[in-house]
């Protein structure tokens, strides 16, 4: 496997991954737009209309008949929050031509075309986005922010992370908020939609049985994207956080559930001089999979195995913004004396109570070894 | 040993049958660096009614017998967790139980070898104490209360329980916490020696590997076990109709879930690729991304989410599933009956038939991007007797005809029920 990167124009990047183990080619477009309160739930209408419709396949029917038509190739866009990012994720993948009856076409170019289009040449009506698409994506994203709720897990993650990044980027939720919901428009989102794409950091990824060659023929030679202008782009650089102590702070909530669910949000006091070394991540992660891990980690083993306490006990860590999230779901009854466990499994790991031995195998397991070593 | 190849998906199947009566299963890979091994027996949560060989009498075990043995089965005499020690060695392993199946797997880069003696040592020797048996029911408790939380699972359930007059299908694999108190050490042992017999399992295992070397390594590890005959399970005459036509449950989600069941007569043997294709392809067209329909209800505001379409089937059932959230499941469903009537009268158009075949052909070749896709689709096919290859085949021979009549035969209106959460 051979990933390759080639500045393309001035903010716009290509990396090409060349494999033949794969059956299929896949092709993912990323714009990367910073984070800001005003702009997050624009983000979020912009990725789902976008999906409804290009100028030659102007309904969402089309997209889906000519995708079909090409032998079930898969279009997702999704939306996701890196550090103090928004980044808007679009994926096709389609089988290769190699699996494919002889009388099929150029699976790769014509995959090519149909993303790029998706993105780059949306459909229009009067110059703006057809309003019916955006009345519609503004209430699908109103009942996704409503959502919220569903997900009991998720929701406590979410509220603890709004609760730890207060007033700051990395607190917004995804999907934005539904007061902003009534302020867009079809106008006013095109307008956003030419801001940024004439401003944001667009990486365009192709992995599959291709060569390189063929791939930036291929690129250099779409319509959609020779009409992308080189730009400045702006996004925010996600370096690992720096954090000053704060206070522990607790928020409940009760539901009418069966069972609990906690989420403990930790931050990792990081100094300057701690980011000077390169190892500081990895040591971080190690920390994590000791603590929640993995099946042998403290908590697993501590609140659900020895003591019954819960069905789920994990943590993860959060690069970026240099956090680890511990979470369980536990019967009610039993908070105090899970906040105990867990409290003591967070001291046991200050007291260094864990073997050369563990570190060994986490480190085997998290495929971290050689990344560790390099110094 | 049996070589199959496939020239549609360019890969081949080795097959060897042991003398004990093991049956494994080997795709290589070549170049990939994930391996994916998975063993499983042919008992799962609908196993509760059997003969054991030898024996004359009927045993009849809890609801939920399969899935406690399958969590209690990593739990080794000295104190360790299996599921740890393989964690330890840095494979990432696990297990889970079906209708009809029950499986245990592992996953790894390296050490593969070193894992698979814990694998095969574990799978081999059961032990269970009554503490250790009380202990797991409070972690499975906790597990069967955290279902009992998710509405998904909920609307799933109810709607197999309007279908369903006694086939255990319509259980909770889990079992109950009622059903799982009345569960004890004897019964999990003879659960295990009944179904853990190397005749009532397969073994499939995907990875950059030799199958000779291979099937060698395995049998190295295999403790002597001798065949034993045939279990007989005994499952209750299903009668044909349905319970209720509806069923409605209240709980705190922001928009209904539904799920339309449609109970079938279960398959042949010889039919079920070719029925559960031609139904997949059926479902597609009624109420995929592409269909009339669902471009109708999206436009009313009443689905916001391509429903999931599926087909399940076993043994001694078979139904079709369609789930999803709805403003107004009702309307829906009226909606969804439509359409039907309208392909029975006027049959399918055959546009969207060749496409749809397309799509899904397309959707099986990318299955045999990943050894975890591979070898799970092999080993629960291979639990219905199906060689995973035949779909790749079998679904050219599906022509307009076939469906037309398929839609008559098998989308029956007093067969359905709508299972409603708000």
């Amino acid at each position: 496997m051979e990933h390759k990167k080639q500045e393309l124009k001035n903010g716009i990047t290509i990396h090409n991954i060349s494999t033949n183990k794969f059956k299929t080619n896949l092709i993912a477009i990323f714009l990367t737009i910073p984070l800001t309160r005003e702009y997050v739930t624009y983000n979020a209408v912009l990725s789902a209309v976008l999906r409804r419709g290009s100028k030659n396949m102007p309904t969402q029917e089309e997209i889906s008949k000519t995708l079909e038509e090409m032998y079930g190739a898969t279009f997702d866009a999704g939306i996701n929050k890196t550090g103090d990012n928004h980044i808007l994720k679009f994926y096709l993948e389609s089988v290769n031509d190699e699996f494919l009856p002889n009388d099929s076409t150029d699976m790769l170019k014509n995959s090519i075309e149909k993303i790029t289009e998706i993105v780059f040449n949306p459909y229009l009506e009067d110059g703006n986005f057809k309003e019916l698409y955006v009345d519609q994506e503004k209430e699908n994203i109103k009942q996704k922010i409503k959502g919220k709720v569903d997900n009991k897990a998720l929701y406590a993650r979410t509220r603890c992370i709004e609760e730890m990044y207060k007033g700051k980027p990395a607190g917004l939720y995804r999907y934005g908020y539904i007061e902003d919901l009534e302020k867009i428009n079809n106008k006013n989102l095109y307008e956003y939609y030419k801001k940024i794409i004439q401003e944001c950091k667009i990486d365009i990824f192709i992995s599959g049985n291709t060569d390189e060659k063929k791939v930036m023929e291929l690129i250099s030679q779409n319509e959609n994207i020779k009409n992308l202008n080189p730009r400045n782009a702006t996004y925010n650089v996600n370096d690992i956080e720096i954090k000053e102590e704060i206070k522990e702070n607790s928020i409940e909530e009760k539901m009418d559930v069966v069972q609990g669910k906690i989420v403990i949000g930790c931050d990792i006091l990081f100094t300057e001089e701690d980011l000077k070394d390169d190892n500081l991540r990895c040591e971080a992660m190690l920390y994590n999979s000791l603590l929640g891990g993995s099946a042998t980690s403290k908590l697993f083993q501590n609140v659900r195995e020895k003591e019954s306490l819960a069905y789920t006990a994990a943590s993860n860590y959060v690069r970026y913004k240099s956090n680890i999230f511990i979470n369980a779901g536990i019967e009610i009854t039993n908070f105090e004396k899970a906040i105990k466990i867990i409290r003591k499994q967070i001291e046991d790991m200050k007291n260094g109570d864990f073997t050369e031995e563990q570190i060994e195998n986490e480190k085997k397991r998290n495929n971290i070894s050689n990344k560790f070593n390099r110094r | 040993m049996q070589t199959i190849y496939n020239s549609k998906v360019k890969e081949t199947l080795y097959v060897e049958k042991l003398e004990n009566g093991l049956t494994i299963m080997i795709i290589p890979k070549k170049g990939i660096q994930k391996k994916y091994i998975i063993w499983g027996t042919h008992y799962g949560s609908n196993d509760n009614k059997f003969i054991v060989p030898g024996e004359e009498n009927v045993t009849e075990v809890p609801k939920g017998v399969a899935h406690f043995l399958e969590h209690k089965l990593f739990e080794q005499p000295n104190g360790t967790n299996s599921l740890d020690t393989l964690t330890a060695i840095g494979v990432s392993a696990n297990a889970y139980t079906t209708n009809d199946h029950t499986a245990y797997l592992y996953e790894c880069t390296d050490n593969f070898y070193e894992a698979l003696d814990e694998f095969m040592d574990y799978v081999q020797h059961p032990y269970f104490t009554d503490k250790n048996v009380e202990k797991e029911k409070g972690i499975i408790g906790q597990e069967i209360q955290m279902y009992d939380d998710y509405p998904e699972w909920k609307v799933y359930l109810n709607t197999l329980e309007a279908m369903y007059h006694t086939n255990p299908v319509k259980l909770d694999i889990t079992g109950t916490i009622e059903t799982i108190k009345g569960i004890d050490k004897e019964i999990l042992y003879k659960c295990y020696n009944t179904f853990y017999n190397p005749s009532n399992m397969c073994m499939v295992i995907s990875g950059d590997f030799i199958p000779e070397n291979l099937i060698e390594e395995i049998k190295k590890r295999l403790i002597e076990k001798s065949q034993t005959g045939e279990i007989k399970r005994i499952y209750e005459t299903e009668e044909e109709g349905i319970v209720k036509s509806k069923v409605e449950q209240k709980m705190n989600v922001s928009k209904p879930l539904y799920t339309i069941g449609i109970k079938c007569i279960p398959l042949t043997k010889r039919e079920q690729v070719k029925t559960s294709l031609g139904i997949e392809i059926i479902l597609r067209i009624l109420l995929g991304e592409s269909s009339s329909l669902y471009k109708e209800l999206y436009h009313d505001g009443n689905i916001f989410e391509v429903p999931e379409l599926s087909f399940e089937f076993g043994e001694d059932y078979a139904h079709i599933l369609i789930t999803g959230s709805a403003n107004n499941p009702d309307e829906l469903y009226s909606k969804v009956k439509n359409k039907i009537n309208e392909f029975k009268e006027k049959g399918l158009n055959i546009e969207d038939l060749e496409r749809t075949k397309k799509l899904i052909y397309g959707n099986m070749i990318k299955q045999y991007n990943d050894v975890t896709d591979i070898a799970r689709t092999f080993l629960s096919d291979f639990m219905k007797d199906i060689n995973s290859f035949d779909y790749l085949e079998e679904i050219e021979t599906i022509d307009i005809n076939y469906t037309n009549e398929l839609i008559k035969n098998v989308f029956k209106e007093d067969k359905m029920v709508l299972s409603v959460v708000k």
